[in-house]
């Protein structure tokens, strides 16, 4: 009996999922075309070099000033606007107008003096800003040293480390991000057709036949992780071919994540069902929490961009956790047994129960008649 | 024994009782029908009965049974066609069929309910696709998709136009062959009159009166409406007027230009000395009606109130 309803129940979803277009538009049309968007803007072709335009002055050509202007030109990350030294007003005047990130004024004299920085105030705490700035005092401080004879005592050796078995490209980032987002997203705008439901009485019209409303909205929740999965699955096919995403696969952690995520934002959207009389109502819960979290959580860049003050938001909201949960599963290969992914399941878990039990007052507190 | 029986069933929203001692019993196999203006409580009583709204005092029971002891059960018996057209509308006809009856323990084909709502030609057709009319058909198939006793029906057809109500009268009479027992409610008089083996007028949350629609009529004892008109002008009209206030049952005349206008007690009798006289005169009539008594005059009767559509 219960599994008779099930299956009719099952299959009636899947086919009003699959045969209505906005599903389409919005769960995969949408985050594919954002993805793209996002690529070509910030994916910078593939290649993320840093590179800098800068004009040298050098108002009395020397000896110091020669052998520093030899070394800009050496330096593959410095472009030079004019391959010979340009005057002082000149250099001023291409910063103003921002031709080139910063002007160099080369030493007046061999003896002590300084090497001057110029940059436009607009862009003065800008990371190009700081980059230049600390490549010219690293050749400020060999300058320095070679002028006494001495050689250096420490050097910086740098390497970069990920957890993943590969470097992790911002394609990598990205990829995953929107996969997390769009899952989400199924999650918190999916619960629209409760209220449709409700508001077309399809709910009572149920409530009035044998049917148990808790095997329809199981029904409900395994169409929604279908759709999910037909996500990742296409998402993850644009983000590898089209743009050379590289994927890690943990399963184990993929799952898990996939799985409470999922339902999570399921939950949040149940809550947001419980409040709204009308879709309209709904669609506006729903949009403010995914466009809050969609900046709040890392999707598109790392959380540490954000400003001190904001940092502790994504430390509370689920997609943080979600984005998270699913990049150990699909580009850092982390497996299960890191405590920092169950704190983040955790954390999401409670998130789900608190929506659930919340919406489920809110519903009992109101009949299903009470609405025609 | 009823099928169904309601005592003194009362229900209040706030400080407005919408329902206010309803009792009624169904017998099986009738087409029971609810009348009533906008608010009288007809859908209020019939969701009670429904088992979707708790009523505040009195009981309901189907035969033996009560929501209270076997909810499942009732639901497995009764079929119910609510007043908005609930379907999944991406879902064709067959389909919400399909999907339906794996909700009840026993049902009737797919097949044999499409015969009957006469939708076979559609069944691969996506609801939304539909036109009023059809949606309505779907939604009565689905109140008799699991071969229930009892089939409610609420407003089955407002909002149709005259064709789609015949054939949704066409339905409710089948049903009736089948032997099922029917709960009507309607803004229609015409389809009350003809459908319902026993009507039940409810106004301001209480039972005005409830009689099969022709004793209904018969209570109206009060005089009836007869017309005449003449080919041989206003004349023979005016003659007859005066002739026809010498008869005893005559209460009243009116007359207007060549159409006469009397109200009699004993119609026939009334009919029968006016054509002699008109006989002796040569008076040629053009039209004569004696006008029917309607459920909507035993509506007006009852309540007070004027009967709007």
């Amino acid at each position: 009996m219960a599994a008779k309803q099930f299956a009719g129940m099952f299959a009636a979803q899947v086919k009003t999922m699959f045969r209505d277009k906005q599903t389409w538009f919005w769960s995969l049309f949408f985050p594919i075309i954002l993805m793209v968007l996002f690529m070509i803007i910030f994916g910078g072709g593939g290649s993320s070099s840093f590179k800098a335009t800068i004009a040298v002055a050098d108002p009395s050509p020397n000896a110091s000033s020669t052998a520093i202007l030899e070394t800009l030109k050496q330096i593959p990350v410095f472009e030079l606007k004019e391959d010979q030294p340009v005057t002082v007003d000149q250099g001023r005047d291409w910063v103003e107008q921002e031709d080139v990130d910063a002007l160099i004024v080369l030493p007046k004299t061999e003896g002590v003096s300084e090497v001057g920085l110029i940059v436009n105030r607009a862009s003065e705490q800008s990371a190009t800003t700081q980059a230049v700035s600390s490549i010219l005092n690293t050749i400020v401080q060999q300058a320095n040293l070679s002028a006494v004879g001495a050689t250096a005592t420490y050097t910086v050796s740098m390497e970069s480390i990920t957890t993943a078995a590969d470097d992790v490209k911002y394609q990598d980032f990205l990829l995953t991000g929107m996969i997390g987002l769009s899952v989400a997203q199924g999650g918190l705008f999916g619960m629209v057709e409760i209220v449709d439901m409700r508001k077309r009485g399809l709910l009572k019209r149920l409530s009035m036949t044998p049917a148990r409303m808790g095997l329809f909205g199981l029904a409900g929740m395994l169409v929604r992780l279908m759709l999910g999965i037909i996500q990742i699955v296409c998402l993850a096919l644009v983000g590898v071919f089209a743009f050379g995403a590289t994927l890690h696969i943990n399963i184990f952690s993929l799952v898990i994540a996939f799985i409470v995520g999922a339902l999570v934002f399921s939950a949040m959207g149940y809550l947001f069902s419980s409040f709204s009389k009308t879709m309209e109502a709904y669609m506006g819960m729903a949009n403010i929490a995914s466009m809050l979290m969609m900046f709040l959580s890392g999707v598109f860049f790392p959380i540490n961009t954000l400003p001190d003050w904001l940092q502790i938001v994504p430390k509370i909201i689920p997609l943080t956790y979600f984005v998270d949960g699913m990049r150990d599963g699909l580009i850092y290969a982390n497996g299960i047994a890191s405590s920092s992914f169950w704190m983040g399941i955790g954390i999401m878990t409670i998130w789900g129960v608190a929506c659930y039990l919340v919406a489920s007052q809110v519903y009992k507190s109101k009949s299903i008649s009470a609405v025609r | 024994m009823p099928v169904l029986e309601v005592n003194q069933l009362r229900k209040s929203f706030g400080d407005v009782h919408a329902v206010n001692g309803i009792s009624f019993a169904v017998e099986p196999g009738e087409i029971f029908t609810i009348i009533g203006p906008n608010g009288a409580g007809k859908t209020t009583t019939l969701e009670m009965i429904e088992g979707l709204l708790p009523p505040d005092a009195g009981d309901i029971r189907f035969g033996s049974l009560n929501w209270a002891k076997n909810g499942e059960q009732i639901k497995q018996d009764i079929g119910v066609q609510p007043q908005s057209s609930a379907l999944f509308d991406l879902l064709t006809v067959e389909e919400n069929l399909k999907l339906f009856a794996t909700f009840y323990s026993h049902s009737r084909s797919a097949e044999e309910v499409m015969d009957m709502i006469n939708l076979t030609d559609q069944r691969s057709r996506h609801v939304k696709k539909l036109s009023g009319g059809q949606k309505q058909r779907l939604a009565i198939g689905l109140a008799m998709i699991n071969d229930p006793k009892i089939i409610f029906l609420d407003e089955p057809t407002t909002g149709l136009d005259p064709q789609a109500r015949r054939n949704i009268w066409d339905i409710i009479l089948k049903l009736k062959e089948l032997g099922k027992t029917t709960i009507l409610t309607t803004h229609y008089m015409e389809e009350a009159e003809k459908l319902s083996d026993r009507v039940c007028i409810v106004d301001q949350g209480q039972i005005v009166t409830l009689d099969t629609p022709a004793a209904l009529i018969e209570r109206l004892t009060m005089e009836r409406e007869v017309r005449l008109s003449f080919l041989d002008g206003e004349a023979a009209a005016a003659e007859t007027e005066q002739a026809a206030r010498q008869i005893s049952s005559v209460v009243r005349t009116e007359r207007e230009d060549a159409s006469l206008k009397l109200w009699s007690t004993k119609p026939e009798e009334t009919l029968y000395e006016l054509f002699g006289y008109t006989k002796d005169r040569g008076f040629r009539v053009e039209q004569i009606s004696i006008r029917e008594m309607s459920l909507e005059d035993v509506f007006i009767a009852f309540t007070g109130k004027e009967w709007r559509d």
